[in-house]
């Protein structure tokens, strides 16, 4: 199976007023057509970072993104990215939000409505089609954003903890959506996330970090039957991956926290 | 420790960004620029004669005028009349706003009238003020008295309803009087927006006092402005306008210094 | 707010405050009125209050009450129209060049706080005594606002949806158009807002100083000929259809950003 996303070798540093900061050392990783992935690392292992790499919204870094073979120099086609934060415009409704890639690529109106129509069908928005973003929960309006990013159907969809602000039943509701749309459309998928369970949930492998400079510590594949569900959260088999993941995660999570506390213990 | 070295990290930081020197830099250019194009066009002939003069002519006129003991009495009179009309300004807009604040009925009943009045221009009560006070400085003082009443009050009362009403209770479980409680519990909590009053009343107080010399024209900076506009002594003019601005801004950034060592 | 029953006290409650304000008011006019009648104030100083009413049909039919409303009025819309016209691009400039940015919005501020109407014997030389010295004046006044809107409407732009442009390709002249512009609408919708409310204070004011123009001149004409009761029937005028256009000008903005 070709490999959709093929990350070679990216190494990221930057300068801060502390001094440089190493964020990414040598990340090699690949995505395969139709493979759901997600990178689970302890907050500062450089996992935005690398969002914004693959997603072509940084530069200046060591090594390769390619994309469907092409290097990736900028924001690409063939990327669709979903962002942490609230990312629907608020002057305009769901329908305009969806439809937006496509009215700026220039497509005619009535096609790009029926599109958007048909995407808003997909994420389960049929009827909120006028609404304003202020309107709906937060949910929903991550739900039409994720819309939005498929208009194109994008070759990789690369997602940035887009559940974050979300509670947690939400949260698992919106995880079987986005297998529904992710096993109907099969689309390839890269999620960077903090949370074990979601990624367990979600994914065919998971890529665990390490802390600051982030590196892949390990591949896990994931063996759970598809198609799934939440419903998978009760089995035994998601308990063993959840704590293989958990194991290697724990000790970069300690780095990190043991980090934070001792910069917080220097402050009065 | 851990402070001053962080501190000092921030300076480095924004030196090595080089944040400061580029922003003076840009700020020099544009005022050299700003005065050779003024340069320029009071010498191009555009504007007729003598209406925009040379800045060498009014710097040297100002220079004249700071040597002459009239200039120090006009300016003495205007410093008064701009004192005066604060003081009686602000203790009134103090105290109606207080009322207006406390009470939740007379805020909403008398407030929007304030507010109606508010934007007003003051100057167009003038000619009542000179009937019923005289065509002095006392005219003068009730323009800009009234101006700077406005800002204060509403300053004010927006500062009483945002006090913790819990204080308020402290103070009736010990039985203030009413002028105790306004001088221990109302007053010191109202220093943030009795500031901020003051520093609208000030700005809108030496526009309604400047602009009542200027259309009385006897005594005053606006009355040494309205004889330069007679005598066609436009350098002088501008001159004395200039200072006008420099007290204001003068006035405005005292006040704003004073607020930001209070404030911590 | 409602109310449990259904009926309105609620109502009642919001009224209150609103009609005792009113009755003071009614109250206070009829007290003046008898004191005016008593000969305890003197009517060339205070006229009273029916003596203002009565002035209002003197003031359409003679002294031309409506034409000079709309002559101030266009004072006011021209004057604004060029601070929206000139501020929004230097608005513009000073988000987009951060350098001039931060040099330069402390100097537009400053512009704001200085009592530029002090300096109208100035602009009676440069320009003299007419429209143009109001509505230099004028959108002087509303310069500032409008500029400072501007730029803080495009600088409080959420970062991510900026990120969503740039995600999506977009070139930065359509990044500007279809995401940047209306974020900042809300702002900028406030900011022409504060440009016509000065304006109007402003040329108003300008009027009355030079004697000149609309509605101001007429204040300044009836106070020179001392027909009190027509001055304080301009003046009151004047309070309430600004009173209005404030109320109105507020009504637009909100139009401009119903979702929040």
């Amino acid at each position: 199976m070709a490999a959709v996303l093929s990350v070679e070798g990216v190494s990221k540093r930057f300068a801060t007023s502390e001094g440089p900061v190493h964020a990414l050392d040598n990340v090699s990783f690949a995505v395969r057509s139709g493979e759901f992935v997600s990178l689970i690392g302890p907050s500062g292992c450089g996992k935005s970072t690398l969002f914004n790499v693959i997603g072509g919204l940084v530069g200046g870094y060591d090594g390769r993104v390619a994309v469907g073979g092409e290097t990736v120099k900028g924001p690409h086609r063939a990327i669709g990215m979903v962002f942490q934060e609230e990312s629907a415009f608020p002057w305009r409704t769901t329908l305009e939000n969806v439809a937006f890639p496509l009215e700026t690529a220039g497509m005619a109106k009535a096609e790009r409505l029926a599109r958007a129509r048909d995407l808003v069908k997909l994420v389960g928005l049929e009827g909120f089609e006028n609404r304003y973003p202020h309107e709906m929960s937060g949910g929903m309006r991550q739900r039409s954003s994720l819309a939005r990013t498929l208009a194109f159907s994008p070759q990789l969809l690369l997602m940035d903890e887009p559940f974050a602000a979300l509670d947690e039943q939400t949260r698992l509701l919106l995880g079987d959506k986005i297998l529904q749309i992710q096993q109907q459309l099969k689309q390839t998928t890269l999620l960077i996330t903090h949370n074990i369970a979601e990624a367990v949930q979600l994914s065919d492998r998971v890529l665990v970090m390490t802390y600051r400079p982030g590196r892949i510590k390990r591949a896990i594949e994931i063996d759970l039957p598809r198609p799934r569900s939440s419903a998978v959260l009760g089995s035994d088999a998601f308990g063993r991956y959840v704590a293989a993941v958990w194991q290697d995660l724990r000790e970069e999570a300690r780095l990190g926290l043991s980090e934070s506390e001792a910069s917080l213990g220097n402050r009065p | 420790m851990a402070e001053r070295s962080s501190s000092k990290v921030g300076a480095r930081a924004r030196a090595r960004r080089g944040n400061f020197a580029p922003v003076s830099l840009l700020r020099v250019a544009a005022i050299l620029l700003l005065w050779a194009l003024w340069e320029g066009a009071a010498r191009s002939g555009w504007f007729y004669e003598g209406a925009l003069p040379s800045s060498f002519a009014i710097a040297s006129s100002g220079f004249h005028l700071l040597a002459q003991p009239d200039f120090y009495v006009n300016l003495g009179v205007t410093l008064f009349e701009i004192a005066a009309a604060v003081a009686i300004g602000s203790v009134l807009g103090i105290s109606v706003g207080l009322a207006l604040g406390a009470s939740r009925f007379a805020g909403k009943a008398f407030e929007p009238y304030v507010q109606y009045l508010a934007p007003a221009p003051k100057i167009i009560f003038l000619p009542v003020f000179m009937v019923l006070l005289g065509v002095d400085s006392s005219s003068k003082i009730a323009i800009g008295a009234l101006s700077c009443f406005f800002p204060m009050a509403l300053s004010v009362a927006a500062g009483v309803r945002q006090i913790d009403p819990v204080l308020l209770r402290v103070g009736r479980s010990f039985r203030l009087t009413p002028s105790q409680t306004i001088a221990k519990i109302y007053l010191p909590a109202l220093t943030a927006p009795i500031a901020t009053g003051l520093r609208l009343g000030l700005g809108v107080a030496i526009i309604g006092t400047l602009l009542s010399e200027l259309q009385m024209s006897n005594s005053g900076l606006g009355f040494l402005i309205m004889q330069d506009y007679g005598r066609f002594d436009i350098a002088e003019m501008y001159a004395v306008l200039a200072m006008v601005f420099l007290l204001a801004a003068l006035a405005n950034g005292l006040i704003a210094r004073g607020l930001r060592i209070k404030g911590r | 707010m409602a109310s449990r029953d259904g009926a309105s006290p609620g109502f009642a409650q919001r009224a209150a405050p609103i009609l005792a304000g009113l009755l003071t008011l009614a109250a206070l006019a009829l007290l003046w009125q008898a004191a005016c009648r008593a000969g305890y104030i003197n009517k060339f100083v205070a006229p009273a209050p029916l003596d203002i009413a009565r002035s209002f049909p003197h003031l359409f039919a003679e002294e031309n009450l409506a034409g000079r409303f709309f002559q101030t009025f266009a004072e006011t819309f021209l004057s604004a129209g060029l601070a929206v016209a000139v501020g929004i691009p230097l608005g513009w400039l000073l988000h987009h060049k951060k350098l001039a940015g931060l040099a330069f919005e402390s100097w537009v501020g400053g512009l704001a706080a200085a009592p530029l109407v002090l300096a109208y014997p100035l602009f009676l030389v440069l320009f003299g005594r007419n429209t143009a010295t109001i509505v230099a004046m004028s959108f002087l006044s509303g310069l500032p606002a409008m500029v400072l809107k501007t730029k803080e409407g495009l600088d409080g732009t959420k970062r991510v949806l900026v990120n969503v442009g740039l995600s999506f390709g977009l070139k930065p002249a359509t990044l500007f158009r279809k995401i940047l512009l209306p974020a900042a609408m809300p702002s900028i919708a406030n900011g022409v807002r504060l440009a016509l409310i000065f304006a109007l204070i402003n040329v108003v004011g300008v009027e009355f100083l030079i004697n000149f123009g609309g509605l101001g001149e007429l204040i300044d004409g009836l106070a020179q000929r001392w027909e009190l009761p027509s001055m304080f029937g301009a003046i009151l005028f004047v309070i309430l259809t600004s009173v209005f256009f404030f109320w109105a000008t507020g009504r637009v903005e909100k139009w401009f950003h119903p979702h929040g």
